[in-house]
C-alpha cells in the first residue's frame, strides 16, 4: 500500500502545482490579485459555496482552489474545483451551463457569457465571475484561454455523448444519482430532445445489467415486451410517460417521456447499436 | 462521560417539547381516502401541515429542497402527493434548477408555494436576480424570495432590505426572508430589522440546544421558520465511498433525523434534499408517523457514532492544549483522510504546520487538557493524526 500512498501524494502534490498555476491573477496583463487565495475541500466546501456545495459534492468534487482578480474598478472571481475524474468535470459543467447559449471551443466544454466564464479541461472545472454589470467577454476571454492552455490532459467528451442520435437532440448531461429519478438507474447520461429524452446507465456488469432490468419490470408492473438489443420493455408512466428501457451487455439505456410508448422501440433501437 | 450524558439529555428534551403547543399548530389530514393516487405507498402518507409565521402559507411540514433533484418527475409527483412548498435557488447550477423546477410545477403553481434565494449583496444585482428568478421559473411572483447564505451582521445589508421591500411592493415576491447556517447570531438581528417574514435555518439533531432557542425567539416574533439540512451535516459529508457510509446512513436514520426537526413546534416546514422517488416515499412517511423512541435511540447511536470522530469546528478546543496544538486545524486534516479518503491532501496539509507543532506526540502527555464539548475524543483522533502523517 505505500508505493500506492507515495504515488497518490506526488499526484496530489502535483495538482496543486496546477492549481496555483491556474488562479494567477497575472495571466492577463493588467490585474492584480485581491485578497488572499481560497482553499477549500469537500469537508468546508460549504463555508464558500453556502446553500450550493451540495450540487458540487454529488459530481465528485475534490477540491477547490481560487483568487478575485481586480483591474481598475472591474473585478472576477476565479475558481478552480478539480473534481474526481474528466467526466465528473464534464459533468459539473454540463449541470451548471446555460443551455439556451452557445458552447465555446474551450477545453472539453466551454461558455463564455457577458459576466462568467466557465469550462472544464481533464479534470478540472473552471468558473470565472465578473463585475460589475457589462460586458466583460475580452477580459474572460484572455483569462480562460491562458488558464485552458495552463491545463493538460483530456480535451474529448466522455464516450457516452456520442452515442446519442444528434437529430432534435438539446443537451446531454451527468446525471450523478437516479437517473429519471430512480434509484435503481444510480449514475448515468441524460440526453434531452425537443420531445422526450434518452438515457444511458453503465452497470458493472451485463448481469448486474439485468438485474436491474427485471427489478425495473417489478417497480413498473404491466410492461410490455420489446424487440431491442439484448432485452427490452415498454410502459407507460404517469410521470415519466412513454417508456422504453433497454439492456445491451452491462449498458442500460433507452427513452422516456415520449408522447407514445410505441415510439420508443425505435428510438431505443438507434440508440442501442451506436453502443459498442 | 459527561458529554456523552448531555447529548443525550439534549436528545430527550428534544423529544419533550410540548406535544400538546405542537397539536395546536400542525393540522393533520388523512389522504387515504382520495381517489387516483400513483405508484406506492406514499401515495397514502398523510400530510400534516402548518403555517409560516405571519404569512398565511399553510405548508406541508415536509417540503422539498430541489437542489440535487436528478429528474422533474420526482417534483411533480411530490407536488401530485400533496407536498406544497418548494426551495430551489438562483445560484443552484446557475439557474438550470429553476428552470427544473418552474417547468415541473407549471400545472400546479396556483397549489403550491416556491421560495428561492439570491446570493446578490447588493439592490440592483439582487432585483436583476429576482426577474431571471421569476423567468426561469416561468411564474410572476415567488412566496417567499430569501437572502442567500447570510452568516454574519454585516451581511444583512439595508439596500437588500430595500430590494425585498420593492419586490413586495411590485407583487414579485409575497414574503422576504433569509437563509442562514448561523441562526444563533442571526435571529436576533432579523426580529430587530423587522422586515423578515420567515428565516431559513440549518437545524438538526446535532445542533446545541442554543439553536433551539434562537428559533423559539424567532416563533415568538411572528417569524416562519424553514429548516434546512435537518438531515445532520453528518449524513451529508458521508460519501458512498466513506468506510463509515453503511454506519452513518444506516436504515432508517434519515428518516429519524426529518422526524426529529418536525418535532419542534417552532418549525413550520423543512426542505429535505430529494433526488429520487424512493427518497420522497421515504421523507412523505415523516409526516404520517411519529417519531418514536426506536429513532431516537437510533439518533442517539448515530450521534455517539459521529461525535468521538468529526470536530464541529466550534473553536471552543482554541488554545486549549498545553502543548499549543492547533486541535481543529488537525482534527480536519485528519477527516480529509479518513473521511474522505484524500490522505495526501491531509498529510500535506499536516507537514506544513510549524515543526514545533508536526513533533509533538500526544502520547507523551498522561491527561488532555483539551475538553471538546461534543464529545470528539480529542487525544485518541490527535495521536492518529500523529501516527499518520507525522
Amino acid at each position: 500500500m505505500r508505493p500506492l500512498k507515495l504515488v497518490a501524494a506526488m499526484l496530489a502534490f502535483a495538482s496543486v502545482a496546477c492549481a496555483a498555476e491556474l488562479t494567477d491573477c497575472h495571466l492577463v496583463p493588467g490585474w492584480q490579485q485581491a485578497g488572499p487565495t481560497r482553499e477549500f475541500v469537500a469537508d468546508n466546501l460549504f463555508e464558500y459555496m453556502d446553500g450550493n456545495a451540495e450540487g458540487y459534492l454529488i459530481y465528485g468534487f475534490v477540491r477547490m482552489q481560487g483568487v478575485t482578480c481586480k483591474s481598475g474598478g472591474d473585478s472576477i472571481v476565479i475558481d478552480v474545483s478539480e473534481m474526481t475524474d474528466p467526466d465528473a468535470a464534464y459533468g459539473i459543467f454540463a449541470a451548471n451551463r446555460d443551455p439556451n447559449q452557445p458552447m465555446a471551443a474551450i477545453g472539453t466544454g466551454g461558455q463564455i457569457l457577458p459576466r462568467r466564464g466557465t469550462f472544464c479541461k481533464d479534470r478540472y472545472y473552471v468558473e470565472l465571475a465578473a463585475d460589475p454589470d457589462k460586458d466583460h467577454t475580452p477580459a474572460l476571454k484572455a483569462f480562460v484561454a491562458e488558464m485552458e492552455r495552463r491545463i493538460s490532459g483530456r480535451t474529448t467528451l466522455p464516450d457516452a455523448l456520442a452515442w446519442f442520435p444528434a437529430d432534435k437532440l438539446v443537451s446531454v448531461r451527468l446525471v450523478p444519482e437516479s437517473v429519471l429519478g430512480l434509484r435503481l438507474l444510480k449514475r448515468g447520461y441524460v440526453a434531452q430532445y425537443e420531445s422526450g429524452k434518452a438515457f444511458v446507465v453503465a452497470e458493472a456488469s451485463a448481469e448486474s445489467a439485468s438485474a436491474v432490468m427485471a427489478k425495473l419490470r417489478e417497480r413498473f408492473g404491466a410492461t410490455t415486451p420489446a424487440k431491442v438489443a439484448d432485452e427490452a420493455f415498454q410502459v407507460k408512466d404517469q410521470y415519466l410517460g412513454g417508456l422504453c428501457f433497454f439492456r445491451k451487455g452491462r449498458y442500460l439505456g433507452g427513452f422516456a417521456n415520449l408522447p407514445d410508448a410505441q415510439d420508443g422501440a425505435s428510438l431505443a433501437t438507434a440508440l442501442a447499436a451506436r453502443i459498442p | 462521560m459527561k458529554t456523552n450524558s448531555t447529548r443525550r439529555e439534549f436528545l430527550a428534551v428534544g423529544l419533550s417539547l410540548p406535544v400538546a403547543a405542537m397539536a395546536s399548530t400542525t393540522e393533520v389530514v388523512d389522504r387515504t381516502a382520495e381517489p387516483t393516487r400513483t405508484l406506492s405507498s406514499a401515495s397514502s402518507a398523510k400530510l400534516s401541515y402548518r403555517t409560516i409565521g405571519k404569512t398565511g402559507l399553510k405548508v406541508t411540514t415536509v417540503g422539498f429542497g430541489c437542489m440535487i433533484t436528478s429528474d422533474a418527475s420526482v417534483i411533480e409527483r411530490a407536488a401530485d402527493l400533496g407536498v406544497n412548498y418548494f426551495d430551489t435557488a438562483r445560484g443552484y447550477q446557475h439557474g438550470n434548477n429553476e428552470r427544473m423546477v418552474g417547468a415541473a410545477l407549471k400545472r400546479k403553481r396556483n397549489d403550491i408555494f416556491i421560495s428561492t434565494k439570491t446570493p446578490s449583496e447588493n439592490k440592483q444585482s439582487a432585483l436583476n436576480d429576482l426577474d431571471t428568478s421569476l423567468r426561469e421559473l416561468g411564474t410572476d411572483h415567488v412566496d417567499i424570495w430569501y437572502l442567500h447564505g447570510k452568516d454574519s451582521a454585516d451581511q444583512v445589508k439595508d439596500e437588500l432590505i430595500e430590494a425585498q421591500q420593492i419586490a413586495k411592493q411590485q407583487g414579485k415576491i409575497r414574503f422576504a426572508g433569509l437563509s442562514t447556517h448561523t441562526p444563533k447570531v442571526l435571529i436576533p438581528i432579523l426580529i430587530q430589522k423587522g422586515t423578515f417574514d420567515a428565516v431559513l435555518v440549518t437545524y438538526n439533531f446535532t445542533m446545541d440546544k442554543g439553536v433551539d432557542e434562537a428559533i423559539e425567539q424567532a416563533a415568538k416574533a411572528g417569524m416562519g421558520v424553514v429548516g434546512m439540512k435537518v438531515m445532520a451535516g453528518g449524513f451529508r459529508k458521508v460519501k458512498p465511498s466513506d468506510p463509515l457510509a453503511p454506519k452513518l446512513k444506516r436504515e432508517g436514520a434519515m428518516l429519524a433525523a426529518l422526524k426529529w426537526v418536525l418535532k419542534s413546534p417552532n418549525v413550520q416546514t423543512t426542505i429535505p434534499s430529494m433526488t429520487d422517488m424512493e427518497q420522497l416515499d421515504e421523507n412523505l412517511k415523516a409526516m404520517a408517523e411519529p417519531y418514536s423512541p426506536v429513532e431516537e435511540k437510533l439518533l442517539a447511536r448515530q450521534l455517539e457514532y459521529i461525535s468521538p470522530l468529526y470536530c464541529r469546528m466550534c473553536g471552543k478546543c482554541q488554545g486549549t492544549c498545553a502543548k499549543g496544538l492547533p486541535v481543529a486545524d488537525i482534527l480536519r486534516y485528519l477527516t480529509y483522510a479518513d473521511g474522505y479518503g484524500q490522505f495526501s491532501l491531509g498529510r500535506e496539509e499536516f507537514l506544513a504546520l510549524p515543526s514545533e507543532v508536526t513533533e509533538v506526540r500526544c502520547s507523551g502527555c498522561s491527561t488532555c487538557t483539551v475538553n471538546c464539548p461534543f464529545g470528539v475524543k480529542v487525544a485518541k483522533r490527535l495521536t492518529r493524526a500523529q501516527e499518520l502523517f507525522a
